[in-house]
């Protein structure tokens, strides 16, 4: 019963995110033209002012590392946790000598 | 074959490309703020050179080569050093590229190597990062055969 009323729930879901994805109704997969500049416009003051601004000729690091550092430090947290986590968990146990 | 390591082909392929791929990746990481990749991709390739030596030259040799402490040091001093770029500019605000607005280096003419304030610093950080921590991560899963023979 429960199993049941979860798989309804899924398909209920993934119809939905399907009705949203459809470009009659909600996302449009690749704009251009004037909609780039309208949805786009974050996307266009990068490529514009990302030289100039960070110096950096490779916009994906230009917006990784200075525009969107913040997130990047998350980034290299989620990381650093996980590696501790990973060898924290995986220490020999006690009493697992030869 | 002792202590899982490859046979003579493999070891010598290995002792041949691992220098190949570390300069590879330290080449993404060094221009990770030219052309594609970066501090992440390019500390996951060496990373790669490092697994290769890990399954080529087997556990032992491993070991012996591999120290936790310096590479739990070393990956604590690389977020240390990506902090420390990003806090280059705090008389502006955090994140501001001082060195490159008025910095004494890193500040060439974009495209060249010593451009883009501290991107490069940045970079090498998470690439020593990154590669320390999984090849840490890699060496203890390595270690950890607790399945009964």
């Amino acid at each position: 019963m429960k199993r049941t009323i979860a798989y309804l729930s899924l398909l209920f879901i993934v119809g939905a995110l399907l009705y949203i994805a459809n470009p009659n109704y909600g996302l449009k997969f690749g704009p251009g033209g004037e909609d780039w500049l309208k949805y786009r416009y974050t996307d266009n003051y990068y490529i514009e002012h990302g030289v100039e601004e960070v110096g950096g000729t490779n916009i994906v690091t230009d917006i990784v590392f200075d525009y969107r550092g913040y997130d990047t430090i998350g980034e290299a947290t989620v990381l650093f946790t996980a590696i501790a986590g990973a060898i924290a968990l995986l220490r020999p146990w006690r009493g697992d000598g030869k | 074959m002792n202590d899982g390591d490859m046979g003579v082909i493999v070891r010598t392929m290995a002792r041949a490309t691992i220098p190949l791929i570390g300069i590879f990746g330290a080449y993404v990481v060094m221009h990770g703020h030219l052309t594609p990749g970066g501090g992440f991709q390019g500390g996951t390739t060496i990373a790669g050179a490092g697994i290769l030596f890990l399954i080529a030259f087997g556990l032992g040799e491993m070991k012996k080569r591999y120290n936790k402490n310096l590479y739990s040091a070393l990956e604590g001093l690389g977020g240390l050093v990506f902090l420390g770029a990003a806090m280059l500019g705090i008389g502006v605000a955090f994140f501001y590229n001082t060195l490159w607005h008025n910095g004494p280096f890193f500040n060439g003419k974009p495209g060249t190597l010593l451009s883009a304030g501290y991107l490069p610093i940045m970079n090498l950080a998470v690439g020593l990062k990154v590669f320390t921590g999984l090849v840490s991560a890699l060496t203890a899963i390595a270690l950890w055969r607790r399945w009964k023979e």
